[in-house]
């Protein structure tokens, strides 16, 4: 088949959590590209409501230099 | 009735004295707000993600409090963000009552990825640093409530 279905699935479902803490980096480092920027949902497969949740962990951790606003990416 | 937490960031050269000093004003004046403070702890230092006042660096402190009055709190932060030994600050709600924080005997300071997963890898060993685990962790829920019920358990059992 040329189109295949890859296997994409909610980590936080897969997992079973249901809150995300802001504080836990080494988890949120998971959904941000080498930029720092926010992958999109298309990309991770986090479900809707946790991909909310998970937008606003990452944003909070940046706002108390937890996380960076933007890093140098690998040229 | 609701629960905030608060995390600020220190400056990392201050020392142990001075560094409780802060602490201790901060909670006053925390205090003044009839909150009651339930954490106050030493989260340890950690490189920032980008300077702030031309600090690589910085120790963070964590604070959990059940909130007192609510209008008295706009002062407080006007407070915080006036003190000049406070870098950055940030005043979170809490879904739940937080748990007592019960210091260990090896206290987790995340220095490097490296050693931060060597020492989880060998506490996921001990059912007592699973349950602290899980406070930073939320990932390993299922286990860590399994754990947590077995201990309470034995504790009745007492």
């Amino acid at each position: 088949m040329a189109f295949q279905n890859r296997n994409k699935f909610c980590y936080f479902k897969e997992n079973g959590i249901n809150e995300i803490d802001y504080k836990d980096v080494k988890l949120l480092r998971r959904f941000v590209n080498d930029q720092g920027k926010i992958m999109p949902r298309r990309v991770t497969g986090t479900s809707a409501k946790m991909h909310r949740k998970l937008v606003r962990a990452i944003k909070r951790s940046r706002s108390i230099a937890l996380m960076p606003y933007v890093e140098k990416g690998i040229e | 009735m609701s629960f905030y937490e608060t995390l600020y960031i220190v400056d990392p050269n201050l020392e142990n004295n001075s560094l409780e000093k802060t602490m201790n004003e901060i909670g006053t004046e925390l205090e003044k707000t009839k909150s009651k403070i339930i954490n106050h702890r030493v989260w340890g230092k950690k490189r920032l993600a980008y300077p702030i006042e031309r600090q690589k660096y910085g120790s963070y402190i964590l604070m959990q409090f059940e909130s007192g009055d609510q209008e008295k709190m706009v002062d407080y932060d006007t407070w915080m963000r006036l003190n000049n030994s406070v870098l950055r600050h940030m005043t979170v709600l809490l879904d739940e009552k937080p748990e007592l924080y019960v210091e260990e005997k090896k206290p987790e300071i995340e220095n490097s990825k490296d050693e931060s997963e060597k020492e989880e890898s060998s506490n996921s060993k001990d059912t007592e640093s699973v349950e602290i685990e899980s406070e930073k962790e939320k990932s390993n829920d299922e286990d860590s409530s399994l754990d947590n019920e077995k201990t309470s358990d034995s504790k009745e059992a007492e």
